[in-house]
């Protein structure tokens, strides 16, 4: 069944004029990372295609954000209304959502009448979804429209698709509340997109998901190792040539994956940064309260992702960070 | 986007609506631009594998809250009121295995069942017409005789599992779920794209026909994120999501009948413990079985040629029990014989004891195997009918919003008594794939969802249908020749392997 069939890098150039990412603000968008993911617009859905990756790690995607917050539940706002069963009351930011893979089934988790009494496992509210890529939310928006559920949620406010950078979410979230911001930011295999250069960095653009994201809350996302094993596997077997490749060539620059020890660093970084106040510097006490959660996944040709807690210098994997309250 | 998630689904007609069509269009109706009624899992066919899937649907808290809907072309009302007194018993019965039986009860079906009805029994006697060579199935060696033994399956009437089913699902409640019996899918299309809402073009919208005096406020077409093809060998789902099947007809048909038993001429030890006998008969194209039910009572299963079936049926019942009788106990020459002996045009009275004498007749003539059933010595009246046997199967059990299960994925030979247990199996496997769906926030539709159900069944059910396959073929060559020399080897091999025998005997359960 999982015969994967990954298409070669095309029409690039065609779509190209398919890219007009917002520059209002100074942004950590990589013009080559655009007009590569432009390409692959035309299949993001395909099950059978370059995705279908990403596809099979969805389901864990939701698996590992429960075990969040069952460690760790952000609290109610002060602003809900109390109510006797549990009801999804959490606000989801999802950064870099490509052509809505996790987005849309987020939202597909939301209740469509409020009274539905029943909690999901991710106790979505919410959710807003924001790419550089144009030609990807275009995708997104297309393909949310095909499913009733979805498509109610797009139209009654409960899910949005913003064709923005993060940097226009921390500018539009300058006035708001720290209570107001996200519960949830996700960040899924984004980082090792994100350019180290004069304007740009990883852990800026940490901060930046620290930003919009209220106390109490979690940054939850995925990437790839930069180790001896990962180049292997995801450089040189699975952008191999069809039949062993499973994504498409291109999709990675090894140089810009992210250990796991890094992004550690950088979240510490981050929440110190992400809080500091505009005369005063803040320090340690950023930290108190934070937490750190990492998972390894690996593929398995034929069964798909699993979780494999030890396995996250390998390649692939989920990391959490919790802002202290 | 690859045009695959489209051209996998062509519009279905029913037969007789096709001449109503307006020619040249994707739709007939009035209103083709009013959204249809959107529901989350539509099951076409009301028989024990669509009920067994709503049943389990809305027995998880995952799933219960889905908004499903079922359509049956007969009426289920029949079905609820259905009720025999306990000397009677329908004549379609089926084996479940004990896997089927513990998946009832997960569901809280079971307890809906009438269990008085139902027969477990704890052993099984198989053997060759032609050589004897003999294969029991029991488990008395593994277990201490103070043990209850284990059972191979409970012989229970399709009618009394229908009606549990269906009363498993009243019990959950009315909200979310639609039952159109006595309705008929006249046609299956896709849907098309509301600018204002939704883009139903890669959904199926299936209209509903009502048959003469149905529901009045029968909404006329429904959206399905899932169509469940649970419409039986003929499959309406099947053929507009354009799957393939392999297949052949067999040219045997299964006789079935009801049988009252005289008593056994054994006790059975431990005491209530009841036996399964089947005999292969080569030379008249099948295996005959004889399976316990209440009260000193038995069904019967003989495949055989579509000529000897016509022949059995036409018998009076005394010169049918005649020939049950002489199955399980006369040579392949003798009951050849018996086969062809002529039945007088008129009931004259003798012409009955033609069968019942030659018998007596025989059976002083034949050296008794060591086990064989109780005397037949009534059959209930209006019972015996038969089915014609056939070989499908799907090529695959799922498309774009669409999942295939029980008879519509795959129709096996009988002789191991598989058919509905393997339907079982399957709607335990979707249900559990579309909780894991929902759990994720996967679309229940959607092929990356559904994947895991034919991954998990596919070959499971190829290899069950295979092996009755082969056995069919191996049992089917007469005489003394190599064929049936390696048979006797093979059920005496069978015998001592033990999981072969573990195979047949559990009929795999995955
Ligand atoms: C002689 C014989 C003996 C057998 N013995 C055993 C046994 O011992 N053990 C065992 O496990 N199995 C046995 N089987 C097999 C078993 O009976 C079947 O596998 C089982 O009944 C299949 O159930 P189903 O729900 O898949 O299909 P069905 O029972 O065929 O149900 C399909 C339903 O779909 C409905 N339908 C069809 N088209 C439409 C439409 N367009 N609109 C609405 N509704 C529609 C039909 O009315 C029907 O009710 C035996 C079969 C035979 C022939
Ligand atoms: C591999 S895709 C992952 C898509 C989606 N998160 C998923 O997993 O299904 C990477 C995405 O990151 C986006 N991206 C690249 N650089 C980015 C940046 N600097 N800021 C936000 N998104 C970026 C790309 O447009 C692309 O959609």
């Amino acid at each position: 069944m999982t015969n994967l069939r990954p298409t070669i890098r095309k029409a690039t150039s065609l779509l190209r004029h398919l890219n007009s990412p917002h520059r209002a603000h100074s942004t950590s968008v990589s013009a080559d990372e655009l007009s590569h993911f432009s390409s692959l617009a035309n299949s993001w859905w395909d099950p059978m295609g370059p995705s279908r990756v990403l596809h099979l790690m969805n389901p864990l995607r939701h698996d590992f954000i429960a075990s969040c917050l069952f460690d760790s539940l952000p609290p109610p706002r002060a602003s809900a209304p109390e109510t006797s069963t549990p009801v999804n009351n959490l606000r989801y930011l999802d950064v870099g959502c490509g052509g809505g893979i996790f987005a849309e089934s987020l939202a597909r988790t939301i209740p469509t009448n409020a009274n539905s009494p029943s909690q999901t496992v991710t106790q979505a509210a919410s959710i807003t979804a924001i790419d550089p890529t144009s030609a990807l939310i275009k995708i997104a928006r297309d393909h949310a429209r095909m499913d009733p559920k979805v498509e109610a949620h797009l139209r009654d406010g409960k899910f949005t698709y913003k064709n923005c950078t993060l940097e226009d979410i921390v500018a539009s979230q300058r006035e708001t509340p720290e209570d107001e911001k996200f519960d949830i930011v996700t960040l899924f295999e984004v980082l090792e997109h994100v350019d180290s250069n004069a304007a740009s960095s990883p852990l800026a653009f940490l901060t930046n998901c620290l930003r919009v994201l209220r106390p109490g809350g979690w940054l939850v996302g995925s990437t790839i190792a930069r180790t001896f094993p990962s180049f292997l596997v995801n450089q040189v077997i699975a952008e191999a040539p069809w039949p062993i490749g499973v994504v498409p060539r291109g999709t990675h620059e090894w140089s810009k994956f992210v250990n796991p020890d890094e992004l550690y660093a950088w979240a510490q970084e981050g929440l110190m940064r992400s809080q500091d106040g505009a005369s005063l510097r803040a320090g340690g006490d950023a930290l108190q309260g934070m937490r750190w959660k990492c998972s390894g996944v690996m593929y398995f040709p034929g069964i798909g992702w699993k979780l494999v807690p030890g396995s996250e210098n390998w390649g692939n994997y989920f990391w959490a960070i919790r802002k202290g309250l | 986007m690859r045009p695959f998630t489209r051209s996998a689904l062509r519009p279905y007609v029913c037969p007789s609506c096709r001449s109503g069509r307006l020619v040249g269009r994707r739709r007939f109706g009035s209103k083709p631009d009013q959204a249809p009624d959107v529901y989350d899992v539509v099951c076409v066919g009301g028989g024990p594998a669509g009920l067994g899937l709503l049943a389990a649907l809305r027995a998880s808290p995952l799933t219960s809250k889905l908004r499903v809907a079922l359509i049956e072309t007969q009426d289920l009302q029949k079905a609820r009121a259905w009720s025999l007194d306990s000397q009677h018993f329908s004549n379609r019965v089926s084996s479940l295995t004990p896997s089927s039986v513990s998946f009832l009860k997960k569901i809280g079906a079971w307890e809906h069942l009438d269990t008085d009805r139902a027969q477990e029994y704890q052993e099984m006697q198989v053997w060759d017409g032609e050589t004897d060579s003999r294969i029991t199935f029991d488990w008395s060696a593994d277990t201490s005789p103070f043990e209850n033994l284990p059972t191979v399956a409970t012989m229970t009437e399709n009618a009394n599992l229908v009606r549990g089913l269906l009363s498993r699902i009243a019990a959950s409640g009315d909200e979310n779920i639609s039952i159109f019996s006595n309705t008929t899918v006249s046609s299956i299309e896709n849907g098309t794209d509301h600018p204002d809402g939704p883009d139903l073009s890669a959904w199926p919208v299936l209209s509903l026909a009502p048959n003469g005096t149905a529901q009045s406020q029968l909404p006329t077409r429904i959206a399905a994120r899932l169509l469940v093809g649970a419409d039986g060998i003929n499959s309406p789902v099947r053929r507009f999501a354009d799957i393939a099947t392999e297949g052949w007809d067999y040219n045997r048909h299964g006789v079935v009948a009801t049988l009252s038993l005289a008593d056994p001429d054994q006790v059975s030890f431990p005491i209530g413990t009841r036996t399964a006998y089947q005999r292969f008969l080569p030379s008249l194209g099948g295996p005959v079985a004889l399976l316990p039910l209440p009260n000193n009572h038995a069904t019967l299963v003989w495949s055989t040629t579509v000529e000897n079936a016509a022949y059995l049926k036409s018998l009076s019942p005394k010169a049918f029990i005649a020939m049950v009788n002489a199955a399980f106990r006369l040579s392949m020459t003798d009951l050849k014989y018996m086969m062809r002996m002529e039945r007088p045009a008129n009931s004259a009275s003798d012409y009955e004891d033609l069968h019942e004498s030659e018998l007596t007749w025989r059976l002083q003539h034949t050296p008794q195997a060591s086990q064989v059933p109780p005397m037949v010595n009534g059959v209930q009246e209006g019972s015996v009918a038969s089915f014609p046997l056939r070989f499908r199967h799907a090529s695959t059990y799922i498309s774009p919003r669409v999942a295939l299960v029980g008879d519509a994925a795959h129709v096996i030979h009988p002789l191991a008594g598989q058919g509905l247990n393997l339907g079982m199996g399957d709607v335990a496997s979707l249900s559990k794939t579309i909780e894991y769906a929902v759990d994720h926030g996967m679309d229940i539709g959607d092929i990356l969802s559904l994947e895991k159900y034919t991954a998990e069944r596919w070959a499971v059910n190829a290899k069950i249908g295979g092996v009755c396959d082969m056995l069919h073929k191996l049992y089917n060559v007469p005489g003394h020749g190599p064929v049936a020399w390696g048979r006797s080897l093979g059920l005496e091999i069978i015998d001592r392997l033990p999981f072969v025998k573990g195979f047949l005997m559990k009929n795999a359960e995955g």
